[in-house]
């Protein structure tokens, strides 16, 4: 029998609606699993103890009186720290927010509360979730599980290496670029970006506007159907926010693969897999054949474009967005600044690290008179080319499949200095963002370092259930949940 | 622009860092370009309605420096100039 901490989403609130498990007893097994594991792997920047197991108590009062609990009944989440919850801390992995609370809390984390989910902390990230390893937090970064030398990826790297260690079965992230998939990747968890527009934004703190949306981190496709179906839906103080009707992400989850036409982008061979993630590649495609699906080679040749495309558009977007950061109405503030301009200048610099600092300047750069049309419209342009791409290659196959990430997890401190060869991790995650498309990532198998590697299901906007559907087959067949994966993790972390 | 005030070292840095990433970006000259519709994913007009906004008291808990029920900050022009 699993114990509490290790059980999914799903499962918990089974039990705890039916009165086998209390929501006390559950949130009790997460917080000692955190006390026991973080140490060794710092996923958390804060742990709520008290008011989560107040609010636990809560939850079970209610039931105890009769209510009926929501779908989340008593289940442990945990927050990537730019979500904001109300009288808590948001500091974005940043200086420059500290000491921060949140007069309000984001919709997708209110919906996930009136769901009856307790949210036990908040998750370290690569400072305003710039990154692609969880090194660029200001505080410390966070070990990968599976091998505390490694990364866990980034940016949502504390939420991946929180679920995948077992300390919360459900995670939030944000993703701009694949910050939600690649960790989800490095960590063998599942990992999923909707559509643009399909989970609203207000309250995550803002990157790359037409690129940001708020992901799952789980340890099973179900749990991500479950949490999708929750979030989603148009909200009415995010104007980017889609009023297309919620599907029930979990009806026909089960139903298999069958005849399902999956492109397979014959691009990703020119990116220059490693000769153990390329056998891995292919045992993964053969697994969705077996399954019943019919495999197409699709072409999107501005895939190479991509990176470029994304390190133009997303840092002009986080050069405005990070203009509010100031040091008048919020945040860390310069002492001794003889003027306004100073202390614009000196709060930005102290406060800022140099993954920030190095964007800001690149959207600005790309941004400014007798550069825009060289860089931004020419980054406008090869997008559409993206666009059209995709467009097409859908026209033809229902689900676009890739890896997740080019490589398993690497090493801490080994791209550190080399921020070009950091970008380059996201080839494959960030078409989904530029394009506004749905992603999963699903653990595919282990690299030769026995380090996870990931699928990536890519469907039409909106396709949510197709893509759940094809993760869910995929996921059964791999039986990862069976492997020693975050079973596997404790034991290495060594008995902390 | 950026609002940035760099030390002589994390110059150094960036010079190389930054020109290594723009020369990167350059590689969009080999793409064609197409024709741009519009500015991107565009989102319909917010309804037009009175809404209660957040207690000043709320917001200004978060502020560095207040003043009564301002913002405080230093004066906004230098000495000389000003």
């Amino acid at each position: 029998m699993a114990e509490l901490h290790e059980l999914t989403a799903e499962q918990i609130a089974g039990a705890v609606t039916r009165g086998e498990a209390s929501a006390v007893d559950v949130a009790q097994a997460c917080l000692a699993r955190i006390r026991r594991v973080d140490p060794s792997i710092s996923a958390y920047l804060l742990v709520r103890e008290a008011d989560a197991l107040d609010e636990a108590a809560e939850l079970d009062r209610r039931r105890a009186a009769g209510e009926v609990l929501g779908p989340l009944a008593g289940v442990p989440v945990a927050l990537k720290d730019n979500l904001s919850l109300s009288g808590g801390q948001v500091s974005c992995g940043s200086r420059v927010l500290e000491g921060y609370v949140s007069p309000y809390t984001a919709t997708a984390v209110q919906r996930l509360i009136d769901a009856g989910a307790v949210m036990l902390g908040k998750t370290n990230l690569d400072e305003f979730a710039m990154g692609s390893s969880c090194e660029n937090s200001a505080f410390h970064p966070t070990q990968n599980p599976w091998d505390l030398g490694m990364v866990p990826g980034g940016s949502s790297g504390g939420s991946a290496a929180a679920v995948a260690a077992a300390t919360v079965p459900l995670a939030l992230g944000s993703d701009t670029g694949g910050s939600v998939r690649q960790p989800a990747a490095l960590c063998g968890v599942v990992g999923m970006k909707p559509t643009y527009g399909r989970v609203s934004r207000y309250g995550l703190v803002a990157f790359g506007s037409s690129l940001d949306q708020i992901g799952s981190l789980t340890r099973s496709v179900r749990d991500t159907a479950l949490a999708l179906g929750i979030m989603a839906g148009v909200d009415s103080r995010d104007t980017t926010s889609a009023a297309q009707p919620v599907d029930d992400y979990l009806d026909g989850i089960e139903a298999g693969i069958i005849g399902l036409r999956i492109g397979v982008v014959k691009e990703v061979h020119a990116e220059g897999l490693a000769a153990d993630v390329q056998a891995s590649w292919q045992s993964t495609l053969g697994t969705l054949r077996s399954l019943g699906a019919e495999l197409v080679e699709v072409s999107i040749p501005n895939l190479r474009a991509a990176i470029a495309v994304y390190y133009v558009l997303a840092n002009c977007e986080a050069s405005a967005n990070l203009a509010r950061f100031d040091g008048v109405r919020y945040g860390h503030r310069a002492k001794d600044a003889r003027d306004l301009r100073d202390l614009y200048l000196d709060s930005r610099s102290e406060g800022f690290g140099p993954e920030v600092k190095r964007r800001i300047m690149l959207g600005t750069f790309a941004l400014s008179s007798g550069y825009y049309e060289a860089y931004y419209g020419r980054a406008r342009g090869a997008l559409e080319g993206l666009r059209e791409q995709f467009a097409a290659a859908f026209r033809a196959v229902d689900v676009i499949a890739t890896p997740t990430s080019p490589t398993g997890a690497f090493a801490l401190g080994e791209r550190v200095d080399d921020p070009l060869t950091m970008y380059l991790s996201d080839i494959f995650t960030v078409p989904a963002n530029l394009v506004g498309l749905p992603g999963i990532a699903v653990p595919s198998g282990m690299d030769a370092r026995a380090l996870p590697l990931s699928l990536q299901l890519l469907g039409r906007p909106f396709g949510e259930r197709t893509i759940l559907r094809a993760a869910r087959a995929f996921e059964a067949a791999v039986a990862w949940s069976a492997a020693p994966s975050f079973r596997g993790a404790p034991a290495s972390v060594g008995g902390a | 622009m950026a609002r940035l005030r760099l030390s002589p070292e994390e110059e150094r840095q960036f010079v190389l860092q930054l020109g290594r990433i723009v020369a990167y970006i350059d590689q969009l000259k080999d793409y064609p370009t197409t024709a741009v519709a519009g500015l991107g994913q565009g989102s319909p007009e917010a309804e037009d309605r009175v809404a209660p906004c957040l207690p000043r008291a709320f917001f200004l808990a978060n502020a560095p420096a207040t003043f009564d029920e301002f913002l405080l900050v230093p004066q906004v022009k230098g000495g000389d100039d000003g």
